[in-house]
C-alpha cells in the first residue's frame, strides 16, 4: 500500500519524467561544464595524460596569469586613442541625452560603464604581455563581432521593413533572405571560397571583362576579415530578418496610419517612428548576435586558417589549436572559461533588457 | 501587415539585391552540373557559369559511386535521427514534468537546467572529448549524436509550451483517477504534436549542421559526418576530384535542409521565434 501510493505521488512521477533528460544534462553538460574550469586551474596535456593519468598538476590560476599577465603593467592615454576619444565621447552624449530624456534603465548605465571601461582603462594597458597571440585573436574577434553584428543589423532591420506587407512579391523574397541561413559553415564556406578565388572566383569572372584583376580576398591581410564579415553577414540576415519582422507585426497598425496622415513619410518614418517602436526587439537581436557571432570559428578555420598570419584567427579557433594541435587542454580551457566569463556579462544584459520589455 | 504600395525604387533596390542573395547559391548547384574538364578551364562558361550549360549528370554520378561522401552523407542521417528522437523523447517529459508536476526539488532543477541555456559548445567541448576519450568512444556514432540530447533548448520550449496549456483540459481526466503517465500519453502528446513538430525540425537542422563537435570527436574518416568530410574535402580544394564534383558534395550535403526548408519553413521560423523568445 504504502509502495503504491509512493508510485502515484507527484514527487516520484516528477521525477521519473526528468530522469531521462538528467541523464543526458547530469554528465554531458553540467559535468563537464565544472570538469572545464577544474582543468583550467591545471597544467594539463592531453598526450601526457593519457599515457600516465597522473601527469596534470595544479597550478591554482596559473593558466589564467599565463594568459592575461605580463610584466611591466601600465596604462597610457596613448595606444589607439583617436578610436578610444571617439567611442568615450560618443557613449558619454548619448548617456547624457537619455539621462536629459529620462530614459535611463539598468541596461543604460551597465552598457555605457562596460564601454566606458573597456575604450578607456582596458585599451589604454601596455605592457609585456605573457601570450601575445592571445590578445591578438581577442582583438580579431572583437572586430569581427563589431562589424558583422551592426552590418547585419541594418540589412536586416532595412529589409524587414520593406518585406512587413502581404504579397506573394514580399513572401518569397523573406524566403530568399531566409534560405542561406540554414546552410551549414561548411557549405557557406565551400561557396564563399569560390566566389572569392583569384583565377576562377565569381567576383573575378565579373571583374575580368573590365580588365581588373580581382584582389587576392583571403590571403591579403587587408582584406581577408572583410571577406569573412561579407560571407558572415550573407549567411546570418535571415535570421535577424525574421526576429525583427515579429517585433513589426507587433506595431499596432493605427500608429503607423496616424504617422502617415500627419506626413512622415520614407526615411522620417522609419527613423522617428517605426524604429523606436521596435527598439527593444532591435535591442535584443543586437545583443543575441553579439554572443553568437563570439563563437565565430567555421569561418576563420576553413576559409582563411586564421591567416594570413593571424589576421583572422580568433577566440574559438585559438581554444582549439591549443587544445587539439598543442594538447595544452588545460590552458584551453583557461581561454574558454574566460570566453564564457565574457559572454555571461552579454547574457545577463540581454536578461534585463527582456525583464524590461515585460514590464 | 503593410500595405502601403513600395516606393519603385526601393522595390527594385530590393529584388536586386535578392537576386544577388540567391547567386552564390544558383552559382554552386550550377557548377555542380557542368563537366569538369570545362570548369578546370573556366566557371564562367554560360553567363559568368549561372546557367549549367554544357549539362551534365556526371559528377553527382561520381559522388554517389565513389569516395567518402555517400557514408558520411549516412552517418549525418543517422546522428541527425537519433538526436532528434532522443531530444523529442527527453524534452517532452522534462517539460511536461517542470510545467504541471509539482515535485520536491523542482524548484532547484528547473532554474539549473535553464542556466544551462547560457553555456556554448565551444565552452564545454575539450571536457567531453577527455570524458569519451577516458572511456574510449570516439569514433562512434552515439557518442556524435548524445550530447546533443544535453542542451536545455528542447527542454525550455516544451515545458513553455505545457505551461500554456489550461488546467481545465486536465482536470476532468483527474477526477475519474488519472495518473500523471495516462495524462501525458492520452492528453498532452497529442496536444503537443505541432510544438514536437517544430522541435524535431530545427534540432534536425542544427544537429546536421553542427561542426565542432564533428570535427574533434571522430579521428577516423569513416565516422565523419558529412559536414566534416566536406570541410576535409575543400582543404585539399586544389588537388580534389575536381571543382564540379566538389560542388556536386556541396549540393549532397545541403539536400536534406533545402528539403526540410521548402517543406517546413513555417516551423523553422516558429522554432526561431519561439527559442529566441526567453
Amino acid at each position: 500500500m504504502r509502495l503504491t501510493s509512493f508510485l502515484h505521488s507527484d514527487n516520484f512521477s516528477g521525477w521519473a519524467f526528468i530522469l531521462p533528460y538528467l541523464i543526458a544534462f547530469v554528465p554531458l553538460l553540467l559535468w563537464p561544464f565544472i570538469q572545464g574550469f577544474w582543468m583550467s586551474l591545471h597544467e594539463w596535456n592531453l598526450l601526457a595524460v593519457t599515457f600516465n593519468p597522473a601527469a596534470k598538476e595544479f597550478i591554482g590560476l596559473g593558466n589564467y596569469i599565463r594568459l592575461m599577465g605580463g610584466d611591466d603593467i601600465g596604462w597610457s592615454l596613448q595606444p589607439m586613442w583617436p578610436f578610444r576619444l571617439v567611442v568615450s565621447l560618443l557613449v558619454v552624449a548619448l548617456y547624457v541625452r537619455s539621462v536629459r530624456r529620462r530614459a535611463v534603465g539598468y541596461s543604460h548605465h551597465i552598457m555605457a560603464g562596460l564601454t566606458l571601461f573597456t575604450t578607456v582603462i582596458l585599451l589604454g594597458l601596455t605592457g609585456d604581455w605573457y601570450d601575445t597571440r592571445f590578445w591578438i585573436v581577442v582583438r580579431n574577434t572583437l572586430v569581427f563581432v563589431a562589424w558583422v553584428v551592426p552590418v547585419t543589423t541594418i540589412i536586416a532591420l532595412l529589409l524587414a521593413i520593406a518585406l512587413n506587407r502581404e504579397g506573394r512579391w514580399a513572401a518569397t523574397l523573406r524566403s530568399v533572405f531566409f534560405f542561406s541561413q540554414i546552410l551549414s559553415v561548411t557549405v557557406v564556406t565551400l561557396i564563399w571560397q569560390l566566389v572569392y578565388g583569384v583565377r576562377n572566383g565569381f567576383i573575378a569572372n565579373v571583374l575580368a571583362p573590365f580588365g581588373i584583376d580581382s584582389p587576392n580576398w583571403l590571403t591579403d591581410d587587408q582584406l581577408a576579415m572583410g571577406a569573412i564579415v561579407a560571407a558572415t553577414v550573407w549567411w546570418s540576415v535571415g535570421f535577424a530578418l525574421i526576429l525583427f519582422l515579429a517585433g513589426l507585426q507587433q506595431i499596432p497598425g493605427e500608429r503607423l496610419e496616424a504617422a502617415t496622415l500627419d506626413g512622415a513619410e520614407g526615411w522620417r518614418k522609419i527613423v522617428h517612428i517605426i524604429v523606436p517602436s521596435i527598439i527593444r526587439t532591435v535591442q535584443f537581436v543586437m545583443i543575441m548576435q553579439i554572443v553568437l557571432h563570439f563563437q565565430v570559428f567555421g569561418q576563420s578555420q576553413l576559409m582563411t586558417q586564421g591567416g594570413p598570419g593571424d589576421a583572422t584567427n580568433v577566440w574559438v579557433r585559438y581554444i582549439y589549436q591549443t587544445a587539439f594541435r598543442d594538447s595544452e587542454v588545460g590552458y584551453a580551457s583557461a581561454m574558454a572559461t574566460v570566453l564564457f566569463a565574457f559572454m555571461m556579462i552579454f547574457s545577463v544584459i540581454q536578461f534585463w533588457v527582456t525583464k524590461r520589455q515585460e514590464s | 501587415m503593410n500595405q502601403r504600395a513600395l516606393p519603385r525604387w526601393v522595390f527594385i533596390v530590393v529584388t536586386a539585391a535578392a537576386v544577388l542573395w540567391l547567386i552564390p547559391v544558383v552559382w554552386m548547384l550550377s557548377l555542380s552540373l557542368q563537366p569538369n574538364e570545362l570548369l578546370s578551364r573556366t566557371t564562367a562558361n554560360t553567363f559568368l557559369g549561372l546557367v549549367p550549360v554544357p549539362f551534365t549528370l556526371d559528377n553527382f554520378r561520381a559522388i554517389l559511386s565513389i569516395g567518402d561522401t555517400p557514408r558520411w552523407f549516412m552517418n549525418s542521417m543517422l546522428v541527425a535521427g537519433t538526436s532528434t528522437l532522443l531530444v523529442l523523447a527527453t524534452s517532452t517529459l522534462a517539460g511536461y514534468a517542470f510545467a504541471r508536476i509539482r515535485f520536491t526539488g523542482r524548484s532547484i532543477v528547473y532554474p539549473l537546467v535553464l542556466a544551462g541555456l547560457m553555456v556554448p559548445e565551444q565552452v564545454v567541448f575539450i571536457p567531453l572529448y577527455v570524458m569519451f576519450a577516458d572511456w574510449n568512444a570516439h569514433n562512434s556514432l552515439p557518442t556524435l549524436a548524445l550530447p546533443r540530447v544535453a542542451l536545455p533548448i528542447g527542454v525550455f520550449l516544451m515545458t513553455q509550451f505545457f505551461k500554456d496549456i489550461p488546467d481545465s483540459l486536465e482536470e476532468a481526466a483527474r477526477l475519474e483517477g488519472c495518473g500523471h503517465a495516462r495524462i501525458f500519453w492520452s492528453i498532452m502528446l497529442p496536444l503537443a504534436t505541432p510544438m514536437m513538430m517544430t522541435l524535431a525540425i530545427i534540432t534536425f537542422l542544427y544537429s546536421w549542421n553542427d561542426y565542432l563537435w564533428p570535427l574533434v570527436s571522430p579521428q577516423r574518416t569513416d565516422f565523419f559526418t558529412i559536414t566534416v568530410g566536406l570541410a576535409k574535402i575543400q582543404g585539399n580544394f586544389a588537388q580534389s576530384q575536381g571543382l564540379g564534383q566538389l560542388m556536386a558534395s556541396g549540393v549532397q550535403a545541403s539536400l536534406p535542409v533545402i528539403i526540410l526548408f521548402l517543406m517546413f519553413q513555417k516551423y523553422i521560423l516558429r522554432g526561431i521565434a519561439l527559442s529566441t523568445d526567453k
